[in-house]
């Protein structure tokens, strides 16, 4: 569908354990999404290797907002994640620990939650809790 | 966002939130180009930042490298012994075996016009700093049913590394009869057994058994863990059994160095836990240690591995991104390894809760630790972690906690707490059980706290088949048991100094009768 960004994820450190050992991701976010991140009016994702398939619909109701990283926390806990939610999401954003780096850069440079998405964006989760 | 005013009087009484890097968002150091991460309100580049972990990395190790410190301000690095490295397959050790290799070990020496060393192979400038180096791997999936056994997937990483020398080891090797021989080079060691309570726990009085054989290795570890009385110690204990398994693999092949890749954020929860579970003693060896095995009384002292943490200014955060920027693979630990419980994990969370808003006070924790020493001299190295012991412990002990309720008013005021709370509170007589059969002078404060310390919610459920003793690694009886008396007939035990000078005092000619 015309106007959906795909974002590529990358999980590493071993966080891509809790998301069904997949390293590789990529997602279909549509431009718009609703302000309290509510993701029912899913996208679907896929892994890389296959091509992502479209996503269902727009919310169509309520206040809306553009598509940021906030956003795509909730959407990747509520449809890729596999097992353990508290041990990828924390208080609303990302736990302690993982860091989230934007396009190769750190998310604390790029308004961390309230970065707003753009096509093609390379998003990397990395878990720093694997110790020495 | 927090609020930092009276709300009833001011309606936006919110403190901003502290950005996390200065006004800029260039390079702190190039100054030219856009940043890439920001480490403690500090912003980098990509192309700056691999270059200043080394540089930290260097600082931390190189002034330990030479056995002794020269005039020279940039003395020539040699080490007097082989190199051996700890690793975990996490985020630290495997950045340790990629820098140690890519600045120590890659053969980068200049060469000459027909393609050999300049100056030769034997020119003192192409000698490597350490002649070899060994990376030592401890299984753990021994102690856990259904763990899966990774050795063949470290083996791979190590693999890559040419120069590195492959040595896995197993958590089990530490009940291992061979493996001691094989370290320490002695024929038979006896393993010393301790004496368990009905719940099927270590006593407080740690007494010495009668020996029990007919266990393998790894049945004789899971015993000991099971006589274990709480989480804490259970993962305490694995820290310390591959600790101790590594310091004698190292030592026995000749290294005067051994690295651990523990990042400033490890390091800052190791020694907030270690220090939680009684291990103040040891802060400094927690940081820094220079060790070596007892040696028996009249034998010569052998040669002292350095234990460094080159990676102790490095955070956890920089490790992570110095890892995905150099493509260094990190294979990580097992779930279940991950999943222990325990003041180790409750300091994590701590910790690495703390770092993300307060990134600063994580090295805090690191460089006030730094300062502290202990104020007396050790009296010994502890039989069960290997590091030095503090003299005078059970005094002590005996000073500032109430460990048994023989008194009956004491008893009595005890009977409302529920049994099974009550199994940590000792209300029977005292042993009369001699003190020359324990083990308790033998052992530090942290690690007789550990292995006896219960858990104030309540005793563990005995395990089914509780035997009446557990063994010990075996390294505990590694020297003269019998010129201690901890073993054999008991009559023949180390005599304190003190005692030594009451029996002797009369016999002593005072300074003063001397000078006259």
């Amino acid at each position: 569908m015309a106007g959906t960004m795909m974002i590529k994820i990358v999980f590493s450190g071993g966080l891509e354990l809790l998301f069904g050992n997949e390293r590789n991701q990529s997602v279909l976010i549509p431009p718009f999404v609703p302000s309290d991140n509510s993701t029912h009016s899913s996208l679907s994702s896929s892994s890389e290797s296959s091509t992502p398939s479209s996503y269902n619909d727009t919310p169509s109701t309520g206040e809306t907002k553009a598509a940021d990283l906030e956003y795509l926390i909730y959407h990747l806990r509520d449809h890729l994640l596999k097992e353990r939610p508290e041990l990828f999401m924390e208080n609303g954003t990302i736990r302690p620990g993982i860091l989230v780096l934007i396009n190769n850069t750190d998310w604390e440079l790029e308004g961390e939650g309230s970065y707003q998405l753009c096509n093609n964006d390379e998003i990397v989760f990395i878990s720093t809790l694997h110790g020495g | 966002m927090s609020s930092c005013g009276n709300p009833a009087a001011e309606e936006q009484a919110l403190m901003p939130r502290r950005l996390k890097f200065g006004n800029s968002k260039d390079c702190v150091r190039c100054r030219l180009k856009p940043g890439n991460i920001v480490i403690r309100h500090a912003v980098y580049c990509k192309e700056c930042f691999t270059p200043i972990v080394d540089m930290k990395f260097r600082k931390v190790l190189e002034p330990s490298v030479n056995a002794r410190v020269g005039t020279s301000k940039r003395p020539k690095l040699k080490a007097s012994g082989n190199l051996c490295l700890g690793f975990s397959g996490g985020l630290g050790s495997s950045i340790l075996l990629d820098i140690v290799h890519n600045t120590y070990f890659s053969g980068r020496t200049p060469l000459d016009d027909s393609g050999k060393p300049r100056g030769g192979t034997n020119h003192p400038r192409n000698a490597s700093v350490w002649p070899s180096c060994i990376v030592c791997y401890v299984e753990a999936c021994g102690a856990f049913a259904g763990m899966q056994d990774r050795t063949e997937d470290i083996r791979s990483v190590v693999e890559r590394y040419p120069s590195f020398d492959f040595v896995p080891l197993r958590i089990e090797d530490a009940f291992d009869g061979s493996w001691w021989t094989k370290v320490s080079g002695l024929k038979s060691t006896p393993q010393v057994w301790l004496e368990l309570s009905k719940e099927g726990l270590l006593t407080d009085d740690l007494h010495v058994a009668s020996q029990v054989t007919g266990l393998t290795p790894v049945e004789a570890m899971r015993s000991y863990l099971s006589s274990l009385p709480t989480q804490t110690a259970i993962s305490s204990a694995l820290q310390n059994l591959a600790r101790v398994l590594i310091l004698h693999t190292a030592h026995s092949r000749g290294s005067s160095h051994l690295l651990f890749g523990t990042s400033l954020t490890s390091l800052s929860i190791s020694l907030l836990s270690s220090i939680s579970q009684g291990g103040g003693y040891t802060i400094r060896e927690e940081l820094q240690e220079e060790w070596a095995p007892v040696a028996a009384s009249g034998s010569k002292p052998s040669n002292v591995l350095r234990v460094i943490r080159p990676l102790r200014d490095v955070t956890a955060k920089e490790c992570a991104v110095y890892a995905w920027w150099n493509n260094i693979s990190v294979i990580g630990r097992d779930k279940q390894r991950r999943a222990i419980i325990g003041i180790v994990a409750l300091t994590k969370n701590f910790v690495v809760g703390l770092e993300k808003d307060y990134p600063s006070t994580v090295s805090t924790i690191a460089r006030t630790c730094e300062k502290l020493e202990p104020k007396d001299a050790p009296s010994g190295q502890c039989r069960l972690c290997k590091r030095p012991m503090q003299s005078a412990i059970q005094e002590w002990k005996g000073r500032i906690s109430i460990r048994s309720y023989s008194d009956d008013k004491l008893a009595a005021d005890l009977a409302h707490i529920p049994s099974p709370c009550r199994g940590n509170l000792d209300t029977s007589i005292p042993s009369q059980v001699p003190p020359i059969l324990a083990l308790t002078d033998f052992l530090c404060y942290s690690c007789h706290t550990t292995l006896t310390s219960r858990s104030s919610r309540g005793v563990k459920q005995p395990a089914p088949g509780v035997s009446s003793a557990t063994p010990l690694p075996i390294w505990v009886a590694d020297r003269g048991l019998y010129e201690d008396g901890l073993m054999g007939d008991g009559a023949r035990r180390k005599i304190p100094e003190e005692e030594m000078l009451d029996t002797v005092a009369e016999f002593l000619i005072d300074n003063q009768d001397c000078e006259e």
